[in-house]
Order: structure tokens, then sequence, then C-alpha cells
């Protein structure tokens, strides 16, 4: 029954229904980026093209529905990102479906968990977990990496030292294949358009990351791709930092979780924008406060740990 | 020619600041930072200089790199052991000059010709690099040669972009001690994942010791070895933390099942070779513990390459000549149209030539360590290097 399909509040459709509909939503999107554990398409609106899913055949009513709602579909839907987590073909086949299959529920779950206690994340749309797909609300604006000008990106990116010698002309060989780095983002610009300050970001991720961790979500792989600078017009703040990415989430137990959480993110700082790793210690002194003395203590203590053990590990070779 | 670095201006390509030699220029490299003894020399000579066996596929305008030898003498233990670093340090001792000789004797120089003599820094168990840069300090002064401390995991990761002409790759640098991925940025080798608690050999290794596997050639190679004739995956905690990995949790659970009544050790395998139906045998484990193991590194190496938009991988360490992992790799890396690059087992395990050619390079540099600097420590980062021959 394909149109009991499209109903999201219908009970059981089979899988197999589901990823009829994932695979032609996927068609439909272009793909924007290949990311570490997805390939990420971009939608105009969810609502599939009717032609797909209502064939002629159906009732009549479906029909005349299916001639409408193919230009108008849901003018409310901002855009979606369908994230398909296609099958690893390094992994063994049991160990990537139990995988996929955790990760997608884990990241739907928390990200609905979030959402429901205030935290700023993008809004589920769409799952399909055995499948591998789903849809999240598509979020305008700038991962922070590309405010900062993640200075790593551009550094691998550049084919340097082509021979590993220098040639002996060293004239501009080539202008167009290095990207700028830094100064001239137009995320970094319009922010400061509006007065916003590097440090002001910075205090924004803090605050955003005590609410997420407030909630007892752990991202599991924060890093300053995984958020999002959003421009808020007409609110207080000017912006807003949304969590992406939940696909690592779990549930923290112990002051240990977060802080590793947090350590990830402080590595991530230093390795992926090395010039501006000061920075980090405005992001946890928002996130100390946004937490609260009492719960921030424990998790002090266990950071410093952490740190600590990460450091030791280089030892014996 | 003479600029220095292309960094002030974005546009610019950046062009190497490596000097280009002016003669043949040759460095003996010793390393002794685990249970291999290496001894290695390499030659850097201009492009025109009349080499009877050219570097290969060496450009006429690069540079020619030649391995003139490569001598390794590693420590076995018996099986359920490990190496104690007291008793490697003998070890060493006792081979130590015989493996010089024969490096100097198959590269067919004379120890004055050498320009500078490379030993490993860190890091490392004490002992052992003690007894490397002894014999490292003893020669310099016997021969007048300057010295160059260096640091293993750079080592690595040098030869290997020597060997697999990998410019800029991701590194996944795996062995016995060390589980990272690295990637190249502002004159340092930054570390973007790393192991949370043992590094993947060491948990290999110690694997190998609990089912009593051979130490010789080494516990790694005949983990996989065993892990081809495993059928089961068991279930094993698979930990990634964003680009960390934790294998303590994986090591645990793997030991578990051999206490588990489906198991059935070595003995006990041909027992119900044909009526058993649910059992666990050891190749299972060595599987699983590899399926596991390495699908976790596999992924924080394609995490790292998505974050920084890097197409090639470099596998360096001694885990890094495990066939399994380079086919993992290399399925990953084609999904994502990029490479891998990984070397045999003579450059993969720990090798005297891989810290003559980072100490050569930094030789170039005209960075050498003063004798009174020339002390080892156990802790040495790899980001704490501060790579002066990259742009």
């Amino acid at each position: 029954m394909s149109t009991a399909a499209l109903d999201p509040n219908d009970a059981g459709p089979s899988s197999s229904v589901y990823q009829t509909i994932s695979r032609g939503l996927i068609e439909q999107g272009t793909l924007i980026k290949q990311g570490a554990e997805a390939k990420v398409y971009s939608l105009a609106s969810l609502l599939p093209k009717p032609a797909v899913y209502y064939p002629p055949s159906s009732s009549s009513s479906s029909v005349s529905s299916s001639s409408t709602t193919a230009t108008t579909a849901n003018s409310t839907d901002a855009g979606v990102i369908l994230k398909y987590r296609f099958p690893k073909k390094y992994r063994h086949p049991t160990l990537d479906s139990t995988l996929t299959a955790s990760r997608l529920t884990f990241e739907a779950r928390a990200l609905a968990r979030a959402s429901k206690a205030g935290v700023v994340v993008p809004k589920v749309i769409w799952v399909d977990e055995k499948g591998g797909v789903l849809g999240l609300e598509r979020v305008e604006g700038w991962s922070v990496r590309e405010v900062l000008g993640g200075g790593a990106e551009g550094e691998v990116e550049i084919e340097d030292d082509e021979a590993e010698e220098e040639l002996p002309v060293d004239v501009d060989v080539s202008e167009g294949k290095r990207r700028s780095v830094g100064e001239d983002n137009e995320g970094m610009k319009a922010l400061r358009e509006l007065g916003v300050t590097q440090e002001h970001l910075m205090r924004s991720i803090g605050t955003a990351l005590a609410r997420l961790h407030i909630t007892t979500i752990i991202h599991g792989d924060l890093t300053t791709s995984n958020m999002m600078v959003r421009l808020t017009p007409g609110e207080t703040e000017p912006f807003e930092i949304v969590m992406i990415d939940f696909g690592l989430s779990s549930t923290a137990q112990f002051p240990e979780h977060y802080a590793v959480d947090l350590y990830v993110l402080e590595r991530a700082f230093a390795s992926t924008h090395p010039q501006s790793e000061g920075l980090y210690a405005g992001v946890l002194e928002a996130y100390a406060k946004g937490l609260g003395e009492k719960r921030w203590k424990p998790i002090e203590t266990k950071l410093k740990d952490v740190r600590r053990r990460g450091r030791k590990r280089d030892m014996t070779g | 020619m003479t600029q220095s670095s292309g960094s002030s201006s974005g546009s610019k390509k950046k062009v190497s600041p490596l000097p280009r030699p002016s003669r043949r220029l040759l460095c003996l490299g010793i390393e002794g930072s685990a249970n291999k003894l290496g001894v290695g020399i390499i030659s850097h000579s201009p492009p025109d200089f009349p080499s009877s066996d050219s570097g290969g596929t060496a450009k006429p305008t690069a540079t020619i790199v030649t391995v003139l030898s490569n001598v390794r003498h590693t420590y076995i233990t018996p099986p359920g052991e490990g190496f104690l670093p007291s008793d490697t340090a003998r070890h060493h001792r006792e081979w130590v000059i015989r493996v010089i000789e024969e490096a100097v004797r198959k590269a067919g120089v004379r120890m004055g010709d050498l320009d500078c003599i490379a030993f490993t820094k860190g890091p490392g168990m004490g002992t052992p690099l003690q007894v490397g840069a002894l014999v490292a300090r003893t020669l310099s002064l016997l021969h007048n040669i300057p010295l160059v401390g260096v640091n293993h995991c750079v080592g690595h990761i040098e030869m290997g972009r020597q060997i697999t002409s990998s410019h800029n790759p991701i590194v996944l640098y795996v062995s016995g001690g060390n589980t990272q991925v690295i990637a190249y940025s502002q004159q340092r080798y930054r570390i973007f994942g790393e192991t949370l608690d043992i590094a993947v050999g060491n948990c290999l290794d110690r694997f190998a010791r609990v089912i009593g596997l051979r130490n010789d050639p080494s516990p790694g190679y005949n983990i996989e070895v065993e892990a081809k004739k495993g059928k089961r995956l068991v279930q094993l905690p698979y930990g990634t933390k964003g680009m960390d990995v934790s294998l303590a949790g994986i090591l645990h659970a793997v030991e578990t099942y051999t206490k588990d009544k489906r198991y059935r050790s070595w003995d006990q395998l041909d027992l119900d070779r044909d009526g058993a139906e649910d059992v666990i045998t050891p190749h299972d484990l060595c599987y699983s513990l590899q399926e596991t193991a390495f699908a976790m590194l596999v992924e924080i190496t394609e995490r790292a390459m998505a974050h920084v938009g890097a197409k090639d991988v470099l596998i360096v360490g001694g885990v890094g000549c495990n066939l399994r992992l380079q086919q993992m790799m290399g399925i990953m890396a084609s999904e994502r149209g990029g490479r891998v690059f990984a070397t045999d087992e003579s450059f993969c395990i720990d090798n005297g030539i891989m810290i003559a050619q980072a100490g050569l390079l930094s030789f170039r540099m005209g960075q050498t360590t003063p004798l009174i600097k020339t002390g080892v420590t156990q802790r040495y980062r790899t980001d704490a290097v501060h790579v002066s021959w990259r742009a």
C-alpha cells in the first residue's frame, strides 16, 4: 500500500516500503558531501515527487492530489538533508549493519531528546534505520571550522613540495590551488558585521555544549566541523550554535564520559586550528558556567585525568 | 631556490625549504626503541650525481635517495612472554656491533665517509633506547661525526613518505606502542586521533600471549595467519570516540571469550572437529579481534580524511604490514576516491633506515644535536617535533 507508507503515523509499514521511499528520496537529492560515515544529500523538500509513489492505478483521490503536490510541496520545509549511511565494504557485514542501525537510531533519539530539552539541533524528519537513511532539517549557515578558517584543511589540500624538492623556479607556480585560509571567510565576515568576536563565538559554543551535556547526551564526535553557526535575525543573540552529527552519541553515566567528550573537542581545536588553540579556554569557561559549579567540579577533575592519559600513551614504539 | 617558505603569501604555492645537497650525503641511523635493533645507511645525492644505482623512480630534478643498507635483529621471547626492558637492552648490547658492522659492510662505505649519525631519541623503552644513544655517541666521538636525535614516529612517517612517494597523506601510525592518526600542518605532524588507552599492536601482542601464539617472527603476524582460518565473528565492543579509539575493552572482552564454555583451545580443536556446532576457536577470536579493531582504525582514519579533506592514506608502523588492515584501508580509500600507501615489512617494522632518513632531512636543514643534548626520552610526542624540512 503505497499511500499508507507516506503517512508517517502509520503503525507498521514493512521496512522494505521505507527503504523504497528512502531510495527514492536519495535519487531526488543531490549529493553535497561524503562525510566520514555517510553520504549527505540535499533535497528541497521531503515530500517525494508524487509520480513516483502514487501510481496511476491507485485510488482517484490520490491521483488528484498527485497532480497538485508536485509543485506546491510543503512550503514550510526549509530544505532537507538526507544522511545515507551506506554499507561500508571494509567492515564485516554483520558488524557493519549492527553499527549502522544502532548509530542511526541513537542519532535520531539523541536529536529528539536534545531538541525537547531546548538544545538547538536539526529537526528529525525521516528515520529509516534498516536502510540507513536519516532525514534532517537543513541548517543554513557555516560550520565553526569554516568560520575559524580551519587551518588544517587548507594545508592538506594543497599539493605542496611536489617532488619533495623545490624546483629551480620559485615564481607563483599556482595561484588558484591554495584556498585562502582565515581572515576573509564569509561566515566570520557576517559575524563581524554583527559585532560578534571570536571570543563571543567560543562562549556560545561552551554554553551550547553545557546545555547538551545537562541532558546527559554525549555527542561523541565533537569537532568544529560538527557545530554550525546559524544567524538568528531578530533575536537578542545575533546567532546560535547548532550541534550536528550525533552519529556517535551516547548517554553519559559518569563524569568521565563528559570529560572524554570535551577532550575530543579540545584535540580537534588543537589539530584543526593550531593558531587559535588559546580560544578553547573560552569554550571551557562558558561551559563550566553553563553547567554550574556542582556539576563542573567532577568533570574538571576527570578532564585532567583524561588529558594525562591521552599523553601517556606516547611511550614505546 | 633560496626562498625559505611561501607561508607569507596565501596564494603562492609552498616551496620546500630543503636545500638541495651539493654532494652525496650519507647518514647512518640506529634504532633500538623496542625489541628491534636496526641500523641503516641512506644517501641523498644531487640529481646529476653519477650514482651506480640511482633511486630508480626519482625525477632528474629531485634529490636521489638511496637505501644502501638496512639491517635488523629482533629480540624474540618465548611464547607467552613479552620483552622486558632490561633483557631487551642486553640483547641490543650483544648485537649492536655486529649489526653496525654488517650495515657498513653492505653499504660499501667507511665510517669516515658518514656525514651524520642519527639515533632514536624517543619515544620508546628507556634502557634499550640508551643502548642506541650510547653507541651513537661513541661512534660520533671516534670518527668526529655530528649527531642527530630523531623522533621515532617522525622516522616512520618520513620513511613511509619517501618509499611510497605520497607527499601529503593522512598517516595511520600503528605499532606496538603507538596508535595515531596524523596529518601534517604548519611544520608539525599533528595528531588527529589516537588510542585512549593501549596501542593496537599491544592489544594484538597481549592477546597472542593469552592464546599462546609464538613470538616468532612476531605475535601480530601469527595472529594474522590464524585469523585467516577464522569463520565466526564474535561480538566485541566497538570503541570509537570521535577520532580516538579505545582498545583496552576489546582486549578484555576477547580474553573473556577464552574462558567461555564454547571456547576450544588449540589442543581441544581436533576433538570435536566434525560434531561441533557451537564452538569458538582461537582462529575465530583472532579473526574477530582483527575485524573489529581494524574496522575501528579504518573508521578513525576515514574520519580524519573527511575532516581535513585529504585523499591519500599512508600506513606506517609494525601493525601496518598486516595485509588485512591494508586491504580494509584500501576499500575505504577507493570508496572515497583516494589511495592507500603501505610499505613492506622491511620499512614498516622498526628499522634503522627510517631513523637515518629523518636524521638526514634534519641534517640538511642544518639541525644537529650537540652531545650534551643526546639524552633519550621515553615520552616524545610526534607533534613535539618541528618539521623544518617541509613547507
